[in-house]
């Protein structure tokens, strides 16, 4: 009788403390999720939608989120060590290149359209400016290999890390298997790059109603809703759709219509998102437009036609016409996108 | 504390207990078997090999093949009862380079008579958009696209002095809409039974000819390259997988 008191006792305990162990692995919203110089845990902002990509076959982990920063920041992903993912994408930009139209890969080679910045890659179910690469985990895979950008090729990345001083121990540590592969290596990047989350900027502290606007702002947000929203949808200001927005009546470059072959895509480019967009000049797909100014001004007077122009610019041939004041006011709004605490936050970067 | 320890490995065990249950095979025993593919070139079904002077038949392009690779998956086969067998994770890489490079070796088949086979040739719609894979389906392999992501399920590349550019690369994929090329095919054998069992490993043959790529394409003068889904590489896959077919059980 005893004796089945004590395992009875025994159980009870166990069970409690089975309950207390799921509970704290399903962490609180709210929890502090910034230790030290890393991230414990993905950020999925409030008022964002659900994200695209879940990490059902990669479960994001500290360790993975530390390793894919150390690879980003590793010259080790080129042919011959000189450039890394971070040589053209800098955090204070916003993971943009340096003010640059087209950036400058290994032996100078230079690549042939503007580099984007790199946040909120989550919700996104295409990379590149045509929408070529249809899942994050594979997207580092095109500038590795591109002959004008890292020139590397896989199986000798994964020579090199397997020989490694540090990353077999590093590697093991996040995926737990005995060689280091390419699939370890892009699921560490997709666990970096799919944690840099831009969601703190003041419009979205206006959103959460924790910050006021300008009466300057507060018009150019009105305007962007009235004009510009058909394809920078809030709250991430992409529809993550493709669209033609009158650069060019002839396309030098055909945009998504090189991957899907389809004459309605001629000259579409993948919709960028706003947020940060004061940070990222020059802008479009080739970095033609200087500033957020010049950018105001094409969608002002500047629109080109063309058989696949996007509909709501089509109906409004030429241009939005903005008055003085309205371009500044949308110049304004556009500032408020810009997230401080996104482009200072150490643990983003390595080391 | 000690009690602590106790039931926790008590709850573990109970835990690992079940899941084992779950898993348990039923089946008495086990065996091999392997699928081979064959290649020979043309309707005299001539040999076929790389880094070898090959002439087209319907053509007349003379052709120097340096690589020949395709995928086969989704292995299944089906029983005398009619029940099925899949294999999981069921993607393989074929090449031409050796025999070796052509044959897949399946193990811990359940033992039994098998009437039928479905294997899938390309790789299917689910694994181009799953991100990155490992095994014979690992970007590293050479046959997955890096800017229109996708793999490329069949590579044939080599020489020709009737290319313009004295080269041939035909890269064939898809897996949406029209230019889906990837193409489940089922055989019975010829009425013939696969007996697997501990004792004996048999191969089930099929028969591939690269010469079908072109029985509804241009020569190579007028088109050398394929580099992308479409029209194109749909005509050149469906001629070479309908012709791709079941030879022998040895």
């Amino acid at each position: 009788m005893n004796r089945i008191k004590k395992i009875l006792k025994a159980l009870r305990a166990s069970i409690s403390i089975f309950v207390l162990s799921v509970i704290f692995t399903s962490c609180s919203p709210d929890e502090k999720i910034e230790t030290g110089n890393s991230l414990t845990q993905l950020i999925r902002p409030k008022h964002f939608p659900a994200a695209h990509y879940t990490h059902s076959t990669n479960p994001y982990s500290r360790d993975g989120f530390e390793l894919g920063k150390r690879l980003f920041f590793d010259p080790i992903l080129s042919r011959d060590s000189t450039i890394s993912c971070a040589s053209c994408h800098h955090q204070s930009h916003a993971f943009a290149d340096k003010n640059l139209a087209l950036s400058v890969g290994i032996k100078g080679g230079v690549s042939s359209r503007n580099s984007p910045p790199i946040f909120n890659m989550a919700w996104s179910k295409s990379f590149m400016w045509d929408g070529g690469i249809n899942h994050i985990e594979i997207m580092p895979f095109a500038p590795i290999i591109n002959p004008k950008e890292m020139d590397d090729d896989l199986n000798n990345i994964i020579r090199k890390l397997n020989q490694h001083q540090n990353y077999p121990q590093l590697f093991q540590i996040a995926f737990r298997k005995p060689k280091i592969d390419d699939q370890q290596l892009f699921w560490a990047l997709a666990q970096y790059m799919s944690n840099l989350v831009s969601a703190n900027s003041r419009y979205d502290k206006f959103i959460v109603g924790k910050e006021n606007f300008t009466t300057s702002e507060t018009k150019g947000l009105k305007l962007f809703r009235q004009h510009c929203e058909s394809c920078h949808k809030e709250p991430l200001m992409t529809d993550y759709g493709f669209h033609n927005n009158g650069l060019d009546e002839q396309f030098k470059d055909q945009g998504r219509y090189l991957i899907s072959q389809n004459e309605i895509d001629l000259g579409r480019f993948k919709t960028p998102s706003l947020r940060n967009i004061a940070l990222t000049e020059p802008y479009m797909h080739d970095g033609r437009i200087s500033s957020l100014t010049g950018v105001i001004e094409h969608y002002s007077s500047k629109i080109k036609s063309s058989p696949t122009l996007s509909s709501p610019l089509a109906e409004h041939a030429g241009g939005f016409q903005f008055s003085d004041e309205e371009k500044k006011a949308l110049v304004d709004f556009l500032h408020t996108l810009t997230d401080e605490e996104f482009v200072k936050n150490r643990a983003l970067v390595y080391p | 504390m000690k009690k602590l320890i106790i039931s926790t490995l008590i709850i573990t065990a109970l835990i690992s207990l079940q899941s084992c249950g779950k898993d348990d095979p039923t089946s008495s025993s086990e065996g091999n078997f392997n699928i081979q593919t064959n290649f020979v070139f043309g309707a005299t079904a001539a040999p076929f090999a790389l880094n070898q002077k090959l002439v087209q038949p319907v053509t007349g392009d003379t052709l120097t093949f340096s690589e020949f690779s395709f995928y086969l998956s989704n292995i299944r086969l089906q029983k005398e009862d009619g029940s099925w067998w899949s294999e999981t994770e069921s993607y393989h890489l074929l090449s031409a380079k050796s025999a070796d490079d052509a044959k897949i070796n399946l193990q811990n088949v359940p033992a039994g008579k098998y009437k039928a086979m479905e294997y899938t040739l390309g790789v299917d719609s689910l694994r181009n958009v799953s991100g990155a894979q490992t095994g014979d389906l690992a970007a590293s392999k050479g046959m997955f696209w890096d800017w229109n992501s996708g793999y490329i399920m069949l590579k044939a590349e080599g020489m020709s002095p009737q290319s313009s550019s004295g080269s041939f690369a035909f890269h064939l994929g898809g897996f949406a809409g029209a230019n889906n090329i990837v193409t489940k095919k089922t055989t019975d054998f010829g009425g013939a039974i696969l007996d697997i069992n501990t004792s004996n490993e048999p191969t089930v043959v099929l028969l591939a000819n690269p010469a079908r790529l072109w029985h509804s394409s241009p020569s190579v003068a007028t088109r050398n390259t394929i580099h992308m889904p479409g029209p194109n590489a749909v005509t050149m896959a469906n001629t070479f997988y309908g012709n791709f077919s079941f030879k022998e059980i040895k």
